[in-house]
């Protein structure tokens, strides 16, 4: 059978081929049950890329070599293969008036992945710095309109023409943290090498809270919905994860600025919160959502950032000093995280109330190595994130700068990299 | 395009100085038993012996040995199975329930009813969560990466998966394979999967092969009794392979016709070489019968498997509703041609005596004698095309839930894998430990035409282990198997 070819744009991702993965034993009869936590990430969704370079190595990773392991991996990661149901014995969220609480159904469903080409050299594509390769990279689906049938993971496999590989991870926020999320694609890339990863922890068993949750949301996050079967609120406007590059040097800069010793996310934070005050104007409370890798509690899949505020008293971020933001953000974030979690409303945490800033500091995003390839470059964006906009720090490939990546709309992005060149 | 005759060889020159000897030795040993006869003292001879003529004597002894002997040398010569190996299905081509029906919904001929329909048929099929699809089905979506590539790597992967294993169990040299009988009823490629497996395993060039295509499900006793009637008239020492597959790539169907879907639901992949012999020598099981019944010639049977196009011109299987009654007929009739063969002698007289009993006192007043199969067999395989196949079968054979548990838990595990799937269940009785020196297995396939075969072999030696396509589960098996799976 011939089918027809699909019109292609020059250098623009095509080819994309669908096929699942299940895990390689049966789970039975097991259901996820989803914490107070995880519902509140609900409509957010990580979009991680992770470049391998071209050579011997990676022309050696075929769509079956990253395959195969998978099936192991997810004997070990059952609930990332399940799929979202909603309990029809949540009595108490029928009497509210409010859909049953979902959780999530190991049913070995599987998780999805995407196969496509890329006519383009992947230097190229990096050099290009365009703002939303990250949505080229990965499979931009939501869980929902049928939520039963929605896969809670897809990885899309990129080849490029000069034989470089990208993987790009569409991850549902709601299963784990992006601390979660890395981990367990690190655990299937030591599958892959033929270690042995460490056992997957997924005990104890999440249980909704029953702390008193209040009427108004908490100032972090921004209620919206209700939120029916389509777990995504469009922005008002059209959004883009732009992602770039903050040199060792600008960083001394920084620092040397600072009075105290201060973190480098704060302080690369603090410059992003200036930024953005500089392009938009206002900006005097930002979310901040940090991950604090000693306060974990060892589960595989949790959500266990801590969610805060921090609001610049005085005089407006465009004009405050870089290390006096940094100082706030280290010192002054009001921690709402169980609030967030008891609030009962569907919220958006991620540039719902305010600008977000993201801690990926202890992320070990640059582990994922296949047959001793580390990624070249790795970014991670972010779908569902409101107007107020997102900016994710994270590591880059040699530990010394910091790869940060806006998710804002795109209009504020051209004026963002105006402005960083002027920096 | 003729090959030329067989060289003599060895074994046919041997062969004829056996008939030469047999030929002068049979009367030189009558004539000398009659003379030595009449040189005995007359006391230790009857009167008659003495009187009659030398003539008479010599053709009284000469005639009946003259006739054992041509019996002995024209019978058939016995078959043997020396070893055989089913396909292992690998995790990676698993499909849950769950895949299924979220693949089977981004086909877009597929509505809501036809999803629901196939929910239900799977829910209540018997198939368990660890069946397999080969790789192409594992897109969406499916129909199109179903090409001819796909299907020659999924043959790849079934037919040579397990041609390796028989010949590493065996030990045999691919180059002592005389006789090579393939079916496949649905994948009919150019070269045929003969000439594939030549071509891969190096056979020689004048092995006797043939692919049968379109026999349906019970091709594999098909292939069975061919092969057993070119060994029969091979030299001896023969070796015959037998390879039972389908191949599902290609026949995923995209319509949305509820009796079409059927197929889609139910077959899995799998496949199995056998090792036929004329020769005892290492062999595992005695090839006893193989009798075949066809009822093509009634119209309802011809068209209740029917390959055909649906209305929008998407091909596919039309399953008929009356399929059970005609599979019970054509189990009728099959067992009244087996039952001669193998049934002790008491079963029959029961079945005569019951017989003639309806026809002189009238049908009304006695039921139908079921002969009892148990008798005749230890070990039962019935073609797991289905939950509803095997509850008829076994409730029209009276037999017991273990007797039909091979066939069960082999749907349950691998699904249906057309004409494979009775080596499954004798991989499964194996596997189990259950099968002993002399125990005796009826294996009855169902198919398309509509054809009930059966094939009964006697065991000479059961297998050492559980090395197998069970060997990673029998652990778990038996199972129960709800009514309706919850998924």
């Amino acid at each position: 059978m011939v089918y027809e070819q699909e019109e292609v744009l020059p250098g623009a991702v095509h080819g994309h081929r669908l096929s699942t993965v299940v895990p390689s034993s049966v789970t039975g009869e097991v259901d996820y049950a989803l914490s107070d936590a995880d519902l509140a990430f609900k409509l957010h969704y990580l979009r991680g890329v992770y470049y391998y370079p071209p050579g011997d190595v990676t022309r050696g990773i075929t769509t079956k070599v990253i395959k195969d392991p998978m099936f192991p991996w997810l004997d070990d990661y059952f609930p990332v293969a399940g799929r979202v149901r909603r309990d029809a014995a949540d009595v108490a969220a029928a009497g509210e008036g409010h859909p049953p609480r979902p959780y999530i159904k190991c049913n070995d469903c599987g998780v999805r992945i995407v196969e496509a080409k890329c006519d383009r050299d992947m230097a190229e594509w990096l050099r290009d710095e365009a703002p939303g390769r990250l949505s080229q990279l990965c499979y931009d689906k939501v869980l929902g309109p049928e939520l039963f049938f929605s896969p809670l993971l897809y990885v899309q496999i990129t080849n490029f023409k000069c034989g470089g590989l990208a993987l790009g991870f569409s991850w549902a926020h709601l299963i784990g943290d992006v601390a979660s999320a890395a981990t367990c694609f690190n655990k299937w890339a030591q599958i892959l090498s033929g270690k042995k990863p460490e056992p997957t922890v997924l005990t104890p068993e999440n249980m909704p809270g029953h702390s008193p949750a209040s009427a108004t949301a908490p100032r972090s996050v921004k209620q919206v919905g209700p939120i029916e079967d389509h777990w995504i609120v469009p922005a008002g406007r059209d959004m883009a994860c732009y992602s770039f590059h903050v040199t060792e040097p600008t960083l001394k800069k920084l620092q040397q600025q600072a009075a105290v010793a201060t973190g480098t996310f704060e302080l690369v934070a603090a410059l992003m919160w200036q930024t953005v005050a500089k392009i938009r104007g206002g900006v005097e409370t930002v979310t901040v959502v940090k991950n604090d890798a000693a306060a974990r509690s060892g589960r595989a899949l949790a959500n266990e950032m801590k969610v805060g505020y921090a609001e610049a008293s005085g005089s407006s971020p465009a004009k405050a000093d870089v290390a006096e933001l940094a100082a706030l953000l280290a010192k002054g974030v009001v921690d709402e995280t169980a609030a967030v979690a008891a609030f009962p409303g569907d919220v958006l945490v991620y540039g719902g109330a305010h600008l977000t800033l993201v801690d990926m500091e202890q992320v070990d995003v640059y582990g994922l190595e296949i047959r001793g390839q580390r990624p070249v470059h790795v970014e991670y964006g972010m779908d569902g994130v409101g107007e107020e906009g997102a900016v994710l720090v994270q590591p880059d490939a040699d530990g010394r700068g910091r790869t940060v990546t806006a998710v804002l709309p795109r209009d504020e992005i051209e004026s963002l990299r105006a402005a960083l060149q002027d920096a | 395009m003729s090959s030329p005759p067989p060289p003599l060889g060895n074994n046919g020159l041997l062969k004829n100085v056996h008939r030469f000897v047999a030929a002068v030795a049979v009367p030189l040993a009558a004539a000398a038993l009659a003379a030595a006869a009449r040189l005995l003292p007359q006391e230790a001879t009857s009167g008659w012996l003495r009187d009659a003529r030398p003539v008479h004597l010599f053709l009284a002894v000469f005639l009946p040995a003259a006739a054992a002997t041509v019996y002995l040398l024209l019978r058939p010569r016995a078959v043997y199975l020396v070893d055989y190996a089913c396909f292992r299905t690998a995790p990676n081509c698993r499909v849950p329930f769950s895949t299924f029906l979220e693949h089977a919904k981004q086909v877009p001929a597929l509505n809501e009813r036809s999803i629901r329909f196939m929910t239900k048929l799977l829910e209540r099929s018997g198939l368990g969560e660890e069946t397999c699809l080969p790789p192409a089905h594992h897109y969406i979506p499916t129909y199109k990466y179903c090409t001819l590539d796909a299907a020659r790597g999924e043959v790849d992967l079934v037919v040579f998966g397990a041609l390796d294993d028989l010949f590493a169990k065996t030990g045999l040299s691919p180059s002592a394979i005389d006789i090579l009988v393939v079916n496949c009823s649905l994948f009919c490629p150019t070269p045929s999967f003969v000439d594939m497996i030549i071509n891969r395993y190096k056979l020689r060039s004048d092995v006797r092969s043939v692919h049968l295509a379109g026999m349906g499900c019970s091709a594999g006793i098909v292939s069975v009794g061919l092969a057993r009637s070119l060994l029969q008239v091979a030299p001896e020492n023969s070796h015959a392979l037998v390879v039972s597959t389908e191949t599902i790539t290609p026949n995923y169907y995209v319509g949305s016709e509820r009796a079409m879907l059927l197929p889609n639901c139910l077959f899995r992949i799998g496949g199995a070489a056998a090792l036929l012999s004329n020769s005892p020598s290492k062999a595992r099981f005695r090839l006893k019968h193989v009798v075949r019944t066809l009822t093509g010639a009634q119209d309802s049977a011809y068209a209740c498997v029917f390959q055909e196009e649906d209305d929008v011109g998407n091909v596919g299987i039309n399953l008929s509703k009356d399929l059970m009654t005609i599979a019970g007929n054509a189990l009728k009739a099959n067992i009244t041609a087996i039952g001669p063969l193998v049934l002790p002698a008491s079963e029959q007289l029961m079945f005569a005596a019951a017989f003639i009993a309806r026809k002189v006192l009238g049908g009304g007043r006695f039921r139908p004698y079921i002969p009892d199969f148990r008798t005749a067999f230890e070990h039962f395989c019935i073609h797991a095309g289905g939950r509803a196949v095997i509850d008829e079968l076994q409730r029209s054979l009276g037999l017991s839930d273990e007797q039909v548990e091979a066939s069960r838990m082999a749907l349950h595990r691998f699904g249906n894998t057309s004409s494979s799937s009775l080596w499954y269940e004798l991989a499964y009785i194996e596997a189990k430990g259950r099968m002993r020196r002399g125990d005796r297995v009826w294996m009855i396939g169902f198919g398309s035409g509509f054809k009930c075969n059966s094939a009964a072999w006697e065991c000479i030696q059961p297998a050492a282990n559980a090395e197998g396509p069970w060997a990673t589960c029998i652990h778990r098996y038996p199972v129960d198997i709800p009514d309706v799976l919850k998924h």
